[in-house]
């Protein structure tokens, strides 16, 4: 290229108007980066849903696309959750399906025929599209250098703390949130710099669409208030908050009391009082604002005082009342595990169970966030020096994020878009910093130093600023390319994880070849598949809650729980069914008419998830519904080890998930050579015995072992002697000298 | 309907001929084979050879590889039905003691036993050894049982039960005594304890000389304790009691017929029709069996049961102290009622079946619920009928609205009051002159 061009390109890019169109392709392309690095679980496997939440939310628009949305706002689903059945339509976040509903719709209005399947499995990436670009919105707020936004939408846009749960076919709620969560911010700072009803009610409408579409709204309706709370007590009162805040709480309490599922919970729950008891604030405060501007400031005082002391007095006393009356819900469980990451494992099993739950390891910040965590309080103190309102939210919603992630794995999510825009900043600010051609001119400074002495004259010589910074060429492109070279390192970082970690769809299992191909473990669709071909089409199917929503999604029959954990006891009754010995778990399967029970085993394959692994988590959850039944201790050794071979207690080896595991294990082996290479141990020579229940499918790799229950024995006999009688043992005499014969009545 | 009869010799069967010969003009083609038959095979491709099997006494031992109690067992999973005749001169065959334990239904020790009787006996042809016993006629063992096997039996006939084996039924409840020995009877083992029976394997009304096993799936086993009674001898002859009363003829003939009768599903077999429920609401379109009700809503349910009676089906009527009952239940039932005989129902001018309906309104509950017929009695066969529906929760449009609630008007009265105020306060506002020049300072905001 000659010179002539690139000059004018450099001249091209001064005008005003053609930085905007940069700015709009660049974002584009960003956008489309971010898109296009989700797109590895496509190429690798194929478009299919992820994981397991998703396969419900797929269901779930499935349906609503089908039946229209009344019917699916009333949709009692009678498929899951056997026989209780559940209240879909008032029990989910509807927000995810609708926006998939009305991409579909508008998309064959426009005589475009997309699969259902394709859309659901594409929302993902496409929403992280929008989330780049609100992050530029969002980041240009904060500070004047539009390159600080470009670069916090490229962040957000790569950052794998996001990609983990927007990778294409992870079809979950946080797809389209953490955009909400982030447009939402932005429309709050808009409302709050311009103390604009217009942009507080655009925040609300927003708000309301979050609360349609994700738990995690609560984040959004803990973080506002406390901002606004953080900035009165900062003296920063003004009527621009009073605006926004009024406008944001009264018309978004309004927009998220709509959804079915959240209902009243924002006038009843102690997760949104701290919304309400700062929307009471503010009236309060402008109260006294006026009160203040019409009486003189020394009876203001003792008005002051005593409202104060009253008012606090009074709520604080019906906030108790209201408590202990119940009309406050106290806090619920999820919350105090926020507080004590210990709080769940011991008082709510299933919650401690699931393993986003778990508080989050040191490396996984590094493994998210790569370079963006240790620039994050970088741009945190920058936005410390300068300290309008905007950057007080940056500096809450970092501590509250950082906090939240640190205790649960999944909110790394929330964390990510503050870490973005902070570390954009800080980025921005360096390479504004270096990358400025101007240098100083040596008169100029010393004017400067001058007019500095002329007014500091009494001040200290160190005081007086001298003229400081690295204006050789040299040394700024050190700086900037040792920051472009992090910044490339970080792109290859994101998308190594990308493709690495979070691109694995979790229903299809990828193992490579000696020969370093790759080779497709699919043993979950295989066993699905035949559920849905050989069973009948209302056989109920018990399972442990984990592959609930999967059962139902791809075998399309219905389950007894699954991972919406509405129900702890119907869990625990599973639980227990599968923890107990035959004898105890038939009559419970019987009582809610199981056809099959499919478990998970992995011992062939060394598959580390399977449910002997989980199987201690049963164990808990049972036992706390049925202490007197179920015994944690008793599937310890004495020496207090959780084995499955020779060693194993009778109670482990008796219990129904053990047998279902291991039954028929051994003949795959020769003599005595029976191994589980999951827990890395010999199995006994004897396998158990099941009399109850039949083999009736196990997938190519033993993952999925489905068991068919057995009807009543026709005779009247138990299942035991049945079974014995079948293989042609001789019952033994019972008659024969064994007390007195039991004599008939009628 | 196929009857094979297991015979050792098939000259045998002369003595049962009025018995057989009576089966055969009830409609039944009789086969009659050899235990040790090579050709005997209950199964054929998998599929019953034949409907019923009579166990006629056999001296083999065990009943060779075609009647193993497993085939047997197979033949009535497969709703074959048995009927099996002992006899206190012939060892049972250990096949059948082994089925028969499967039943719950002990017999004698080493497969030997005689029923004897002190006090009922027959004068004239057990006079010393008193074990043919007389007996009335059944009766049923609870008074809200039918009575299929001594119904209308004159007073004066007797059931001759000649040197039979008892039994003991154990406490399954899927066996039913249908003849009981009297109080004074024993059995005992005439072949070791010859001089005195001090080891009795059973006595009194624990001994079951005939009695019923009706399987899960309606299969029938029969089970006589002395097949001589079902000889021809035995169907004419004329008893006299112990007690020196008068003579009587036996009631034999028609005893067997019964039995036969039931074990071959010519009687007591109860079949349903046709099961319907629908909405019982004014304006409601009572479409039949629809898959989901509404919590709350009134629901029909109707049944229509007819009971084979020899030759033709017949209304099906429970005795006045029983009931037909109906559950809703999920998990645990939620309504048991008992059925009320329908006469307005439409029943299609079928004269062979009685409807049984009821009303209610379902549980303020929902899930997955059953309509759950489960009516098992002795010696009727099994009716289980489950009817799955779905009880959905009320849909956002069917509670009443909020004027229709007097509760809500205080709140609704609210929200119209602020509205006017907000509207009066702006229109006050609007119209109201600024009071001067230093309003003009005044903040807006």
């Amino acid at each position: 290229m000659s010179a002539d061009p690139l000059h004018a390109l450099a001249s091209a890019g001064k005008g005003e108007s053609t930085r905007g169109l940069l700015r709009v392709i660049i974002l584009a392309l960003i956008a489309g980066a971010s898109i296009a690095s989700r797109l590895f679980s496509v190429i690798r496997f194929e478009s299919i849903i992820h994981e397991f939440d998703p396969w419900f939310n797929f269901r779930a628009t499935k349906y609503l696309v089908a039946n229209g949305f009344y019917n699916f706002w009333d949709w009692f689903d009678d498929r899951t959750w056997h026989p209780l059945g559940r209240v879909t339509g008032g029990t989910l976040y509807p927000g995810l399906m609708v926006t998939s509903g009305a991409i579909y719709h508008a998309l064959r209005t426009l005589t475009i025929p997309v699969d259902i399947r394709n859309i659901c499995v594409l929302l993902a990436p496409a929403f992280s599209g929008l989330t780049a670009i609100a992050a530029y919105l969002l980041t240009n707020e904060m500070t004047p250098s539009s390159s600080a936004g470009l670069l916090a939408a490229l962040f957000m846009g790569i950052a794998p703390g996001y990609i983990s749960r927007s990778v294409a076919g992870s079809y979950d709620n946080e797809a389209i949130a953490i955009f909400l969560l982030v447009f939402t911010f932005y429309l709050w700072i808009k409302a709050l710099k311009q103390g604009s009803m217009l942009w507080g009610a655009l925040c609300a409408l927003f708000y309301g669409y979050m609360v349609a579409s994700w738990g995690g709204y609560a984040f959004i309706t803990c973080l506002l208030p406390l901002h606004s709370f953080v900035l009165i007590c900062m003296g920063r009162y003004s009527t621009r908050l009073y605006v926004a805040y009024t406008t944001w709480y009264a018309l978004g309490t309004l927009a998220s009391m709509q959804i079915p599922f959240v209902g009243f919970l924002p006038v009843k729950t102690s997760e949104h009082m701290p919304a309400l008891g700062i929307f009471g604030f503010l009236q309060l405060l402008a109260f006294l604002d006026y009160v203040r501007s019409a009486i003189p400031s020394r009876q203001f005082q003792t008005f002051l005082w005593l409202f104060a002391g009253g008012t606090f007095g009074i709520g604080l006393l019906g906030l108790v009342i209201a408590t202990s009356a119940g009309v406050i819900a106290p806090w619920s469980g999820r919350f105090y595990s926020l507080w004590d990451t210990g709080y769940a494992k011991i008082h709510i099993p299933i919650i401690a169970s699931v393993s986003e739950h778990q508080p989050t390891a040191w490396p996984a910040f590094f493994f998210d966030l790569n370079m963006l965590i240790w620039l994050f309080p970088v741009g945190v103190y920058l936005c410390f020096q300068q300290l309008a309102d905007e950057h007080v939210f940056i500096v809450v919603y970092a501590l509250f994020g950082s906090y939240f992630a640190g205790v649960m794995v999944r909110l790394m999510l929330t964390l990510t878009p503050v870490v973005c825009v902070a570390a954009a900043i800080a980025v921005s600010t360096l390479l504004d910093t270096y990358l400025s051609t101007k240098s100083p001119k040596p008169e100029e400074s010393q004017a400067a130093e001058a007019a500095e002495g002329k007014k500091g004259k009494s001040g200290l010589k160190s005081t007086s600023k001298p003229v400081v910074g690295i204006y050789s060429i040299w040394g700024r492109s050190m700086m900037v390319s040792a920051l472009a070279v992090y910044l490339l390192l970080f792109v290859l970082h994101c998308t190594w994880v990308t493709s690495n970690a979070y691109s694995s769809p979790s229903v299809v299992l990828a193992s490579r070849l000696p020969d370093g191909s790759q080779h497709i473990i699919d043993d979950y669709r295989e066993a699905y598949q035949w559920l849905r071909q050989n069973t009948r089409e209302d056989a109920k199917i018990m399972s442990w809650w984990d592959y609930g929503y999967q059962i139902g999604g791809m075998a399309d029959r219905p389950t007894l729980v699954d991972n919406n954990t509405w129900n702890n006891t119907h869990i625990a009754t599973v639980g227990k069914a599968m923890s107990s010995s035959e004898e105890v778990s038939y009559p419970i399967m019987r009582q809610h008419e199981v056809d099959y029970v499919l478990v998970v085993f992995g011992g062939l394959l060394g598959y580390s998830g399977d449910d002997i692994n989980k199987f201690l988590w049963m164990v808990r959850i049972a036992e706390g519904i049925w202490p007197d039944e179920v015994s944690e201790r008793s599937f310890f050794t004495p020496r207090g080890e959780y084995r499955v071979d020779g060693e194993a207690t009778e109670t482990m080896k008796n219990s129904l998930m053990y047998k279902m595991s291991y039954y028929n294990y051994n003949t795959l082996f020769p003599p005595g050579k029976a191994v589980d290479r999951v827990r890395g141990v010999h199995l006994p020579d004897v396998g158990p015995t099941l009399s109850t229940m039949e083999e009736a499918f196990t997938s190519e790799n033993w993952i999925i072992r489905i068991y068919k229950v057995k009807d009543l024995d026709n005779l009247g006999r138990d299942h035991m002697s049945a079974a014995a009688f079948d293989r042609g043992q001789k019952k033994k005499k019972a008659t024969k000298k064994r007390g007195p014969r039991l004599l008939r009545v009628e | 309907m196929r009857l094979l009869a297991i015979l050792d010799d098939v000259a045998d069967k002369e003595n049962y001929s009025k018995f057989l010969g009576d089966l055969e003009s009830r409609g039944f083609q009789i086969s009659f084979e050899n235990p040790k038959s090579e050709s005997l095979a209950l199964f054929h491709l998998g599929e019953r050879s034949y409907d019923h099997v009579i166990l006629f006494p056999t001296k083999a031992k065990g009943l060779g590889p075609n009647l193993t109690p497993n085939i047997l067992v197979d033949f009535m999973n497969a709703n074959g039905n048995i009927l099996v005749t002992l006899s206190s001169g012939v060892a049972v065959p250990s096949s059948l003691v082994s089925l028969l334990s499967e039943l719950d239904i002990q017999l004698p020790t080493d497969r030997t036993g005689l029923v004897v009787d002190h006090f009922n006996f027959d004068a004239a042809s057990a006079a010393d050894k008193h074990d043919v016993l007389v007996l009335a006629p059944p009766s049923p063992i609870r008074p809200d049982v039918k009575d299929f096997f001594g119904a209308g039996a004159d007073k004066n006939e007797a059931l001759a039960f000649p040197r039979g084996v008892g039994a003991a039924l154990g406490a399954s409840e899927l066996l039913t005594p249908i003849l009981r020995a009297p109080r004074t009877a024993y059995s005992y083992n005439p072949k070791e304890q010859t001089e005195v029976a001090d080891d009795l394997f059973a006595a009194g009304e624990q001994l079951a000389l005939v009695s019923a096993f009706q399987a899960r799936n309606s299969a029938r086993l029969t089970l006589v304790g002395s097949a001589e009674m079902l000889q021809d001898k035995w169907f004419d002859a004329e008893v006299s009691q112990a007690d020196g009363k008068k003579a009587a003829k036996t009631f034999n003939r028609e005893f067997a017929k019964r039995v036969s009768g039931w074990t071959f599903n010519e009687i007591g077999v109860v079949r349903v029709n046709w099961i319907e429920h629908h909405l019982d609401e004014a304006g409601a379109t009572n479409e039949s069996n629809p898959t989901i009700y509404r919590i709350k809503n009134d629901v029909k349910y109707t049944i229509s049961l007819s009971e084979y009676a020899w030759t033709t089906w017949t209304p099906f009527t429970t005795p006045a102290t029983d009931a037909l009952q109906l559950e809703f239940s999920m998990l645990s039932p939620f309504h048991r009622l008992a059925l009320k005989p329908d006469n307005n129902s439409n029943n299609n001018g079928a004269s062979d079946a009685a409807v049984y309906s009821t009303t209610f309104k379902l549980p303020d509950q929902h899930g997955i619920f059953n309509f759950k017929i489960n009516h098992k009695r002795p010696f009727l066969s099994n009716v289980e009928e489950k009817n799955t529906v779905s009880v959905r929760h009320m849909a956002h449009d069917e509670w009443p609205r909020s004027f229709v609630i007097t509760g809500a008007w205080p709140w609704i009265a609210g929200v119209g009051v602020t509205v006017a105020g907000w509207v009066g306060f702006c229109a006050l506002w609007m119209y109201s002159a600024p009071v001067g020049g230093k309003g003009g300072v005044k903040k807006t905001q």
